[in-house]
């Protein structure tokens, strides 16, 4: 190619097949419709938040309402999942206790993202002092026993100074404090990787500011992992919330929390073990669900998987 | 750009990348850049953007844009200067177009970077912009992502994305090598049409030859991070004074030469930038030294009518170059 060959001005208006368009998200959703259980646990997340839904409007009984029927009643045509031992309806109660797990859930990792994505991008991205600084906070939390300090924290917070009422956003605020490095140290070893790419030196090449470098260039690229990390962050909250519940630390009664109510079954275990199993299994199905959400989602996400 | 330098401090002490390079390009000059892997072209180029990766730093020099030197620049200056006055064309357009945002949208976000455009106008530039790089269909392909666009289209879309702010230098970092030959004659024509429209100057760097001999006004041959020879393009293909640049010229096959002889490769590699030799850098790969070139380093003298080598010898002086060579 000694001399450039002429170019033949080509027809601007030329239309033919534009193909079809492919985006992160169609693509992983394509690829997670194949992946059976992963679909499974997305078809029950979907009837919990369902469940979740109508409770708000409506329960067979209201779920604080005692003596419906006799205590520890086991299961009957009226009462499908049975009464516990304070005469409250089962059911009713487990599927208020869908509505809690959900507000858990879903604001923890709410919250988990929001602390741990702007750490992670701020570390990754500047690396030197800032990431320093931030890495060291990150280590000196792994090393601090969460269980502990979150108890510790929903303590203080709500029955010492009285800063939060106690309720599931204390429970949120408590569990996001405690476990939000995951997330920042997976967003902060994505922009270290992200920040040196090809796309994000042109764009600084082209004056880009810091701010549309992370939030147009790096974050953007980071998202599948992290939908992947909140996915998963998602269980762990449930059952905190459900741990601290049936500690005794957690929701208030009567609030329908299902670890609350496995609690309150379990001294009747021996002759009544319908009052422990209900709450148990829905939170077992419930942490299953998630997780092979998660998992599917991490494969989907993967680019290595990729047809 | 006058004495420029830029090194790399290293455990091993400083190493030198660019050593007082000095030259100047004018409005509507496409100038080439010329030279190995490693002899300081790239690093040449992303000081003219201070963008020199860690832990190089430019030691001397200044690097003047009209009145104002790039190197005393504050950070908000030189943001705004880097894409509005100045863009970067980069050699893989397959990694550099982020692979999550429309093509469209990232050329717009070039534009609204900087003050010339308001966001509206940046939005209603984009198509046009396309057109402009000859992108066919460009209504419908401005909402493609870059993984739908061919090599070519995606070297087209970088183009439109360094021009949209109409930059009056446009560095072209080997902006052909990852395409095909076909791709690359058009890539060329464009930024030749695009210099012109915009009377813009254009820095190519690049190792092909044909290329330079092709497109541009002047050439730069830089070896070792120094400025060996530089001049017309014409004078220097058809004069080359230094030796390195004479072999690189014979290294090269020529179509209308093909039975005539042997190609004339350089022996050896270019020097460790951290244990350069004494005297002349090409010295120890030079066929033609004497032994001046062991001790004492030449200067960038002139040559001819704005030719400028730096070599004790210089090609001139030696009778059947091809034959000495071929030794």
């Amino acid at each position: 190619m000694a001399q450039a060959a002429p170019v033949i001005q080509p027809d601007l208006e030329l239309t033919y097949e534009i193909p079809e368009q492919v985006t992160l998200l169609t693509d992983a959703w394509r690829r997670i419709r194949r992946n059976r259980l992963a679909l499974v646990g997305g078809v029950i997340i979907v009837l919990l938040f369902v469940v979740a839904l109508i409770s708000i409007v409506w329960t067979p009984y209201p779920t604080w309402l005692q003596a419906v029927g006799p205590t520890y009643q086991p299961p009957s045509a009226a009462h499908p999942l049975g009464l516990d031992q304070a005469g409250r309806d089962i059911l009713s109660r487990i599927m208020g206790g869908a509505l809690i797990t959900i507000q858990v859930g879903i604001g923890s990792a709410v919250i988990l993202c929001l602390i741990g994505i702007p750490l992670g991008l701020l570390a990754g991205f500047y690396r030197g002092q800032v990431d320093t600084t931030i890495s060291f906070f990150i280590n000196i939390w792994y090393g601090i026993p969460d269980l502990l300090v979150a108890l510790i924290l929903v303590f203080v917070l709500s029955d010492a100074l009285h800063l939060i009422p106690r309720g599931v956003l204390v429970i949120v605020i408590a569990f996001s404090l405690t476990r939000w490095m995951d997330v920042a140290r997976l967003v902060r070893g994505q922009a270290l990787a992200l920040r040196e790419r090809e796309f994000v030196e042109a764009a600084r090449m082209s004056g880009a500011r810091d701010a549309a470098l992370l939030f147009r260039h790096i974050f953007p690229n980071a998202l599948g992992p992290i939908i992947v990390q909140a996915t998963f962050a998602i269980p762990a909250a449930v059952l905190f919330e459900a741990f601290l519940s049936f500690l005794g630390l957690g929701l208030p009664p009567p609030t329908p929390s299902w670890g609350a109510m496995a609690s309150d079954g379990y001294h009747g275990m021996d002759f009544a073990p319908h009052i422990v199993l209900a709450p148990t299994i829905a939170l077992s199905i419930t942490l299953m669900a998630f997780n092979w959400l998660g998992d599917g989602l991490r494969d989907a996400f993967d680019p290595r998987m990729r047809r | 750009m006058q004495d420029l330098r830029v090194q790399f401090d290293v455990s091993g002490g400083p190493i030198t990348a660019v050593d007082g390079i000095s030259f100047e390009i004018d409005r509507g000059e496409i100038v080439g850049i010329v030279g190995e892997s490693g002899s300081g072209k790239t690093m040449t180029a992303l000081s003219l953007l201070r963008l020199i990766p860690e832990p190089g730093k430019i030691t001397s020099g200044r690097i003047l844009y009209g009145e104002k030197d790039v190197v005393e620049m504050t950070d908000e200056e030189i943001r705004e200067f880097r894409g509005n006055e100045v863009a970067m064309i980069f050699q893989d357009p397959m990694t550099s177009l982020n692979p999550v945002l429309r093509v469209g949208f990232q050329i717009e976000e070039a534009m609204a970077a900087h003050s010339r455009f308001t966001r509206k106008q940046a939005h209603d530039r984009v198509v046009p912009m396309l057109q402009r790089v000859r992108i066919p269909a460009a209504k419908d392909r401005v909402r493609d992502y870059p993984h739908q666009f061919s090599g070519g289209m995606r070297q087209r879309g970088m183009i439109a994305m360094g021009v949209s702010n109409e930059p009056s230098l446009l560095i072209a970092d080997e902006p052909t090598t990852a395409l095909d030959v076909t791709v690359q004659a058009s890539i060329i024509e464009l930024l030749r049409d695009l210099s012109r429209e915009l009377r813009a100057a254009v820095i190519l760097i690049t190792h092909n030859m044909a290329l330079v001999a092709s497109l541009c006004n002047r050439v730069i041959v830089m070896y070792a991070g120094r400025i060996v020879e530089q001049g017309p393009t014409r004078a220097i293909f058809k004069n080359p004074q230094h030796p390195y640049t004479w072999s690189l010229l014979r290294s090269m096959p020529r179509v209308d030469e093909v039975e005539k002889e042997r190609l004339i490769s350089i022996r050896g590699l270019p020097p460790d930038l951290g244990r350069m030799p004494p005297g002349c850098k090409f010295h120890p790969r030079c066929k033609f030294r004497v032994d001046r070139c062991l001790t004492e380093e030449p200067p960038l003298g002139e040559v001819g009518p704005g030719q400028d080598a730096r070599c004790w010898v210089l090609m001139k002086n030696i009778e059947n170059p091809e034959a000495e060579a071929l030794k």
